[in-house]
């Protein structure tokens, strides 16, 4: 009789499968190899040098960026991803309470309203702000970036929760641990590869983020994605094609050690 | 000797101290039209160093009442002690029992070491102590040359010693199993039901086992608790349950059995005459506490075993057919008035030849191998 249907024995499958890799990947292959270009042009090859990335380094500007970017995402990832374990905690480790489906929906809303609705509500709402108090500071930015990083740190966490078997906990209340203690030994190390995919995802979703930034950012406060947004529209040179594989290879690091601990068994 | 433990009645009588008291106790989830109540109104009294087991269908609420005691839920009303303290309210980090779990429950982050070692820790032991109760907790389940694996690293049977140890470790005044064998393959549970009472001998503590297996009740028991519907229908040594069943899905649920009617011709005291389907008056076993009237209608339990074919017998049937299974012989046979009757009989010597389908047959009952069910 028939076997279990497997997509990969349909028609045209591979075909298919190459030409959406191909697709997928050809533009940022291009990127990446005019990165490497020794002319200033983005179409001819004229030979291999570092001399963007060294022109990238020297830079200040990029170096300002890179770094605010860097400490924006770490800050607001770190945040995000403290909320959202007590998020995953309450909404896991407690027993089912009305409204429970409606709180899901409320921590993921920043997957669902598209961010430029985001974005300028919170141009209004943080303009008000600056004026009744006159602060400018990276605080809007980080309050920013933690609301929308909430929602990809709380997924993974929550995963890692619900697969969780929770009579270890009880067996650790049986075995004469309270509350926190079972916590701390038994929760907390269990939880923690969650954690981390958690604010690894958080991270990287807060490094690439350009419209909500672009929104929110007082001036000097450009990140690395708003200030190649800002060069693009003026001269482009391989530089940032340097800076994007840069950026590139720091998310793909990010991602990977996302994927690493998400998989890793209790 | 009474017959049987009855429902309730104190077991106090100059015997070992009681270990767990529970009185009038009843769990309900839920609450309004859905409400379920999964313990109704039990009493029940486990003495200090007895192998007790809760033996129940599932659904029965044996692993609440476990639970229960353990302190992972609270009861709904009635009384609850532990060594003649009232646990009410306490939850299972405060009481002096442990648990060991259906799926273990093994810390998988800890070593088989620091999983023995936890219940002594979090009781503030001290470093040495732990180290050397664990040391001992480990010989004792045979698992020494382990002590640094982490539980994905072994079997599933070694899964169950570690369980056992670590709940052992603090020395608990109870030891609440629940279903501990059930995923072991029969060979391996066989070892660990042996296993099982060799520590509960060693140590002395009273073990409180879950299982809905029979067997492995009437051969690792002191004493059993039959649970059905929330309610103890039944407690006693493994002796009175199997041979004194009180009710008729104590008989059915415990071995195999035959139901026949009978007429009550007198009674005195545990005992009443009874007059078998075809005439024949025999004596029968009463349950505690039952109230019996001559003339009443009663069934009466005789198992396969204690019966026997014979040339002049109690009960005349037909013989059905026969199946061969070795060691004993079961004949299927009809009594006269249709009710079916199962007889074992032991293969003793290989000549013996099996009766034939459609034959007349007589059946003997032996001595003391009919009780009256509650009805």
């Amino acid at each position: 009789m028939a076997r279990d249907f497997s997509i990969n024995r349909l028609p045209g499958f591979a075909s298919v499968a190459i030409l959406t890799f191909f697709l997928l990947y050809l533009p940022i292959f291009t990127l990446v190899v005019f990165s490497f270009n020794e002319a200033a042009s983005m179409s001819r090859w004229e030979g291999f040098s570092l001399k963007w990335y060294e022109a990238a380094f020297q830079n200040r500007q990029v170096r300002d960026v890179s770094i605010r970017s860097l400490w924006l995402a770490a800050t607001a990832a770190s945040f995000a991803t403290i909320l959202a374990t007590l998020a995953a905690l309450g909404t896991t480790r407690t027993s089912k309470f009305k409204g429970q489906t409606m709180i899901y929906a409320l921590i993921n809303q920043p997957l669902m309203v598209p961010e430029i609705v985001t974005g300028v509500a919170l141009l209004i709402f943080f303009a008000a702000i600056k004026v009744q108090t006159g602060y400018t500071g990276m605080g809007y930015l980080v309050a920013a970036h933690t609301a929308f990083c909430i929602p990809f740190a709380y997924l993974p966490i929550r995963a890692r929760l619900e697969t969780m078997d929770n009579t270890l906990e009880i067996a650790a209340a049986d075995l004469y641990a309270g509350p926190i203690k079972t916590f701390v030994h038994i929760t907390l190390p269990l939880l923690l590869p969650g954690i981390f995919a958690g604010l690894m995802l958080g991270f990287v979703i807060s490094l690439d983020a350009v419209v909500i930034t672009e929104f929110v950012k007082s001036a000097g406060q450009d990140t690395l994605p708003t200030y190649m947004l800002g060069q693009l529209r003026r001269v482009v040179t391989p530089e940032m094609n340097a800076i994007a594989t840069l950026f590139l290879l720091l998310s793909v690091l990010a991602v990977t050690i996302f994927f690493v601990l998400s998989r890793k068994r209790a | 000797m009474t017959a049987t433990q009855g429902i309730g009645s104190p077991a106090t009588d100059k015997g070992p101290a009681i270990e767990i008291e529970i009185r009038n106790l009843s769990k309900v989830f839920g609450d309004g039209p859905r409400a379920f109540k999964a313990l109704d109104d039990i009493q029940l009294d486990i003495r200090q160093g007895e192998f007790f087991t809760l033996l129940g269908p599932s659904g029965c609420g044996k692993t609440t009442l476990l639970r229960l005691i353990a302190g992972f839920e609270q009861p709904s009303s009635g009384l609850l002690q532990i060594n003649g303290k009232a646990v009410a309210g306490l939850g299972p980090n405060r009481r002096p029992v442990n648990t060991v779990f259906q799926n273990y429950a093994l810390f998988p982050h800890m070593t088989l070491a620091e999983n023995i070692g936890f219940g002594l820790k979090m009781l503030g032991k001290s470093r040495s102590e732990v180290a050397s109760t664990t040391q001992e907790m480990l010989k004792l389940v045979k698992m020494d040359a382990m002590a640094d694996r982490k539980p994905a690293q072994i079997s599933g049977g070694q899964q169950q010693r570690i369980a056992l140890a670590r709940a052992l470790a603090p020395r608990p005044r109870v030891l609440l199993l629940d279903e501990p064998l059930s995923a072991l393959d029969l060979k391996l549970r066989k070892e660990m039901q042996v296993e099982l009472k060799r520590l509960q001998l060693e140590t002395g503590i009273t073990f409180v086992f879950v299982t809905h297996d029979q067997e492995e009740a009437l051969t690792m028991s002191d004493r059993i608790a039959v649970i059905s519907g929330g309610q103890v229908l039944q407690m006693g040594t493994p002796h009175e349950i199997y041979n004194f069943p009180a009710e008729r899905f104590v008989a059915d649920f415990i071995g195999d059995t035959n139901f026949i009617d009978a007429e009550i011709v007198q009674y005195e005291g545990d005992f009443a005459q009874v007059r078998l389907p075809g005439g024949v008056v025999r004596e029968a076993s009463l349950p505690e506490g039952f109230n019996a009237r001559v003339g009443e209608t009663v069934t009466v339990v005789i198992r396969p075993e204690h019966a026997s074919l014979t040339e002049r017998g109690d009960l005349q049937a037909t013989v059905e057919n026969a199946v061969f299974f070795g060691t004993d012989t079961h004949i299927h046979l009809r009594l006269e008035d249709q009710t079916p009757f199962i007889l074992r009989r032991q293969n003793t010597g290989v000549s013996v030849a099996p009766p034939e389908a459609g034959q007349h047959a007589c059946i003997a009952v032996a001595e003391g191998g009919i009780q009256v069910l509650r009805s």
